[in-house]
């Protein structure tokens, strides 16, 4: 249903109106008569307390600073021309007494007949020093590897014989193909952090890992199964060096899982 | 009459900060989505730093000198590009040329400014033809039996078997020292090489010597995949009948039989034992990914989604995943799924994927990837390698001042090579697989479409 608005003209709106121009001439007038009012009678800017709230300056050629340079008689340091300095008179000096040094007696200092003898009769031991001098022993060989990685801290070693020692480049050989081969996200985070599996395994004449077997478990069986599964990819390290006589190595291989 | 609550229509000031804020999110997500999730490439071993002393001619005429030269560049390069060693710069070398074992002096390779872990060295003549090559490698830090590897090599002279006898002592080298892995200094790369109107699949070493010519075929082919005993080849080649998948026997010299079953036929991917091949086909009148037997018999389709599905590569580890390409969503898309076609997953979360290359520990999948595909889009099509089992992803290649496409992996999972376009011309680039070590290896401008070989 349609709705329609009478607009319509009234009486009471020319009152309105009339009001309206009324007040707004007042108001208009009002600020006429402030404005002539605070120009006759007010302050202007500058025109009295000069001396308060303002900041007078004057320019000047220098500023008088105090100087810090102490007077000094020095004729260099003046503006004044010096004299020109007086001769030097020769100093005389008086010729010496002949007895007025005493001389004394010359006196023969005594040979000290060289010592011959040992002044230790006894030997002495040293102790023998830890230290190994620079350049004349060869590098310190460790039988264990050890690697940082992002999720911990792994560590590899050959226990039984020298094997780990003569043949380093090995073991790390080994390190570098396990560390390879293990995947890091098959262990639980959660669960394997802080832990630590220790591996055995055995390698043979070929480069074949065989015989894996957790020596010490973590408490995280995915750690644990990770680790196993990383050895379980490997198909070969290379074969055993050519100079190693045995016909396989037994390996150990150290997890810490420690996530930084 | 019953009056309903007037609803405040949003005012316009609200709808612009409303906009304003949701652009915002909008851009601090996609700059959050752009951040690279690193996948940890280094284990955290040292590399082992090893010196190559200059192989000790046994003769001062020319040809020696010529074989000692190519000998010493060729093993120092093997061994500076094998990506697990700190190579001693020759400059920090002794001056001295140890031949034999007697003429050795350790210590002057374990101190300083050599201080080289290990060092290789040995002798080279030209006897009765032949190279002859006597070499032996030192652990300078065990002074009671230093020698790790001694060698003896002879072969006929010439440029190409002294460059062999080379990777032959770098390959030994690296088995010994990187923990069982073997060396790639003998491996080849196939790749497609543009000649006058027509594509042939060339052969070449993995430095890039040696570039020869493999296919006579006069027409276009592409995508060259190596079988994993290295005798055959197989490659899409456009025929009369269309594209179909050919293979070339490396070991009788010519074509070998390979049923053409109609369609559109490309990107053949060897199964690991060889037995079985894997590619796209057309012949339903979509392509899908088909597997037959290494003839090419007794084909069965394992993907059904209609939109293409191409460039199926085998997981090289257990031959029992496939990796390829599908449109089935829009864009071109990374998935994987078991070789019955079941478990498929979507590995890409957007952009524009090709080429996929499985590495060999079946651990991580190489390809190529546009992740802003799109008019005006930032970027540009790069390799990206992605772990299969957390789907994280790292990007190798930057500003390489080109498109980059078709990785392929090294049999060791060191190194990938992969093709670079710059519009006017593709290269044949190989770096270390963790994008560091990159280097051209062909400059012709029309080399495209690598694939490492399996050993």
């Amino acid at each position: 249903m349609a709705t329609r608005i009478h607009i319509a003209a009234s009486p009471a709106g020319n009152t309105n109106l009339a009001g309206s121009f009324f007040l707004h001439v007042l108001f208009a007038g009002s600020i006429v008569l402030f404005a002539y009012m605070h120009h006759a009678f007010g302050h202007s800017w500058g025109d009295s307390n000069q001396n308060v709230g303002a900041i007078q300056a004057s320019m000047v050629d220098a500023i008088p600073l105090p100087s810090d340079a102490t007077p000094t008689d020095n004729v260099l340091a003046t503006d004044n021309p010096s004299k020109a300095p007086a001769p030097l008179t020769p100093a005389t000096v008086a010729k010496p007494q002949p007895d007025e040094v005493l001389i004394q007696n010359k006196t023969k200092p005594t040979k000290i007949a060289e010592r011959t003898t040992p002044q230790n009769l006894h030997p002495q031991t040293v102790a023998p020093s830890d230290r190994i001098p620079a350049g004349e022993a060869p590098g310190m060989r460790i039988a264990v590897s050890t690697v940082q990685l992002a999720t911990g801290t792994s560590q590899m070693s050959v226990p039984a014989g020298d094997f780990g020692s003569r043949y380093a480049y090995y073991v790390n050989g080994m390190h570098h193909t396990v560390t390879n081969n293990w995947w890091q996200q098959e262990a639980d985070p959660r669960a394997s952090n802080g832990r630590s599996v220790t591996l055995l395994f055995d390698v043979l004449r070929d480069g074949t890992p065989t015989n894996v077997r957790v020596e010490k478990a973590s408490n995280s069986p995915s750690l644990d199964i990770s680790a196993k599964h990383a050895l379980q990819r490997v198909e070969s390290f290379g074969p055993l060096p050519d100079t190693y006589r045995g016909d396989r190595i037994t390996v150990e291989y150290t997890f810490d899982y420690q996530l930084h | 009459m019953k009056q309903t609550p007037r609803k405040h229509a949003p005012s316009r000031t609200f709808r612009i900060l409303c906009s304003l804020g949701l652009t915002v999110f909008a851009f601090c997500t996609a700059a959050r989505a752009q951040d690279w999730v690193h996948i940890e490439s280094s284990n955290g071993v040292d590399r082992i730093r090893i010196a190559a002393a200059g192989f000790k001619p046994l003769a001062a005429d020319a040809a020696t000198q010529n074989y000692k030269h190519l000998f010493d560049v060729t093993l120092y390069s093997d061994l500076n590009s094998a990506g697990i060693f700190d190579l001693v710069s020759q400059s920090l070398a002794p001056e001295s040329t140890p031949g034999t074992p007697a003429e050795m002096v350790v210590a002057q390779w374990s101190a300083a400014p050599a201080s080289a872990a290990m060092v290789a060295f040995g002798s080279l003549s030209v006897n009765g033809g032949n190279v002859v090559v006597n070499g032996w490698l030192y652990d300078t830090k065990n002074t009671v039996d230093p020698k790790v590897l001694g060698a003896q090599y002879s072969e006929p002279a010439s440029d190409e078997s002294t460059r062999h006898i080379a990777h032959e002592f770098a390959d030994e080298i690296i088995l010994r020292l990187g923990g069982g892995l073997p060396g790639i200094a003998e491996t080849h790369i196939y790749y497609v090489n543009a000649h006058g109107g027509n594509k042939e699949i060339w052969e070449m070493d993995y430095d890039g010597q040696s570039q020869h010519q493999i296919t006579h075929l006069d027409t276009i082919t592409l995508s060259p995949r190596i079988s994993p005993d290295g005798n055959r080849l197989a490659f899409a080649s456009l025929g009369h009948d269309g594209w179909n998948i050919r293979v070339y026997s490396m070991l009788l010299g010519r074509m070998v039989s390979f049923p053409a079953i109609g369609g559109t036929n490309l990107s053949p991917a060897w199964s690991s034992d060889g037995r079985q091949i894997a590619f796209s086909s057309s012949r339903s009148g979509d392509p899908e990914i088909y597997i037959g037997d290494e003839a090419g018999n007794n084909l069965r389709r394992i993907t059904s989604y209609r939109g293409p599905d191409v460039s199926p590569v085998w997981n090289p580890r257990t031959s029992s995943q496939i990796a390829w390409i599908s449109g089935r969503t829009g864009l071109p898309q990374l998935y994987i799924m078991d070789s019955d076609g079941t478990n498929v997953q979507r590995m890409t979360d957007g952009g524009y994927a090709t080429s996929p290359s499985w590495s060999p520990n079946g651990q991580f999948i190489a390809f190529a990837w546009d992740r802003k595909y799109g008019p005006g889009a930032p970027g540009g099509q790069d390799i990206y390698v992605m772990e299969v089992a957390t789907k994280k992803w790292i990007q190798l290649t930057h500003d390489t001042g080109g498109r980059c496409d078709f990785p392929s992996w090294s049999p060791d999972g060191r190194h990938i090579v992969f093709e670079s376009d710059t519009g006017r011309s593709s290269d044949i680039w190989t770096m270390l697989a963790d994008g560091t070590g990159r280097h051209k290896l062909t400059t012709g401008g029309t080399g495209t479409m690598p694939n490492w070989s399996w050993k």
